[in-house]
């Protein structure tokens, strides 16, 4: 949808009708489409998890240094290198 | 004709879509078959068409400002359904086609908009081309022309509309 909306044609969705019902589609396909409007926007905004990967509430600078610039799963996150941060924090 | 089948208009007005379906015949699809095609999924037609008219209609940021937006942003997902509506409101308040297409150009010291109109439309047209051009600096250039808060009211009403575009363009 995002990187390659051409592709998505009739015989495209008739191999999701194999699986899913036209109420499922529609829901995905909304779905689908309101995260690629709203992930963009945020991702300009700049702003980053409150919490670490293990519940700690951080500050947006320390955030970003655990999360890093680059979008990705909170889980490949390190706690490790989180510790690493609050321990550089502190001296 | 859709590749989903829009629901049924006599089952859409049971389902209390009536309207919703209205404001598209203002919009100028007397079909509604963007809603019609949102109702297969219940509650997906108020829900999602609410926040759009919403975003499109109400706030702080002028409302034919907002309509070239909309108009260029179905532009930029090629979606031609979106492309062809127009507000009736927009219209009335003396918007014309030669000022949208203007929107969907180059705005750079275009003297059919102000510095402040630029700005909006640069942004949305930056927004899904060159997401990486938005960054502090563009918002700081932004701040010089709106609030925070018309900052968002644009952000938000870009993303929506451009979410829903470009599902609805692949359903064309």
């Amino acid at each position: 949808m995002q990187f390659a909306p051409e592709a998505i044609d009739a015989a495209f969705y008739d191999r999701l009708r194999v699986h899913y019902s036209d109420a499922e589609i529609v829901e995905l396909g909304a779905f689908i489409g309101f995260n690629v409007g709203y992930h963009t926007f945020f991702r300009t905004l700049d702003f980053y998890p409150m919490f670490t990967p293990d519940g700690r509430l951080v500050s947006q600078e320390e955030s970003r240094r655990i999360y890093g610039d680059r979008p990705g799963s909170h889980r490949s996150a390190s706690v490790v290198d989180d510790a690493a941060a609050a321990d550089e924090k502190t001296g | 004709m859709a590749i989903i089948d829009p629901v049924d208009r006599e089952e859409a007005e049971r389902r209390g879509l009536a309207p919703v379906l209205d404001s598209f015949a203002d919009l100028g699809d007397p079909e509604a078959i963007f809603p019609r095609i949102l109702a297969h999924a219940p509650g997906y037609a108020e829900a999602l068409w609410g926040a759009m008219d919403r975003a499109s209609g109400e706030g702080g940021v002028d409302p034919s400002l907002k309509e070239i937006v909309r108009i260029q942003l179905a532009r930029t997902a090629q979606d031609p359904y979106f492309s062809g509506l127009r507000s009736r409101r927009a219209v009335a308040a003396g918007l014309t086609e030669e000022r949208i297409d203007a929107g969907s150009g180059v705005v750079s010291d275009d003297p059919r908009f102000t510095p402040a109109e630029e700005w909006a439309l640069r942004y949305a047209y930056l927004m899904y081309r060159r997401p990486e051009e938005v960054d502090h600096s563009f918002y700081e250039e932004g701040k010089e022309h709106f609030t925070e808060a018309q900052i968002m009211e644009l952000g938000g009403m870009i993303a929506i509309h451009y979410g829903m575009q470009v599902f609805m363009r692949t359903l064309q």
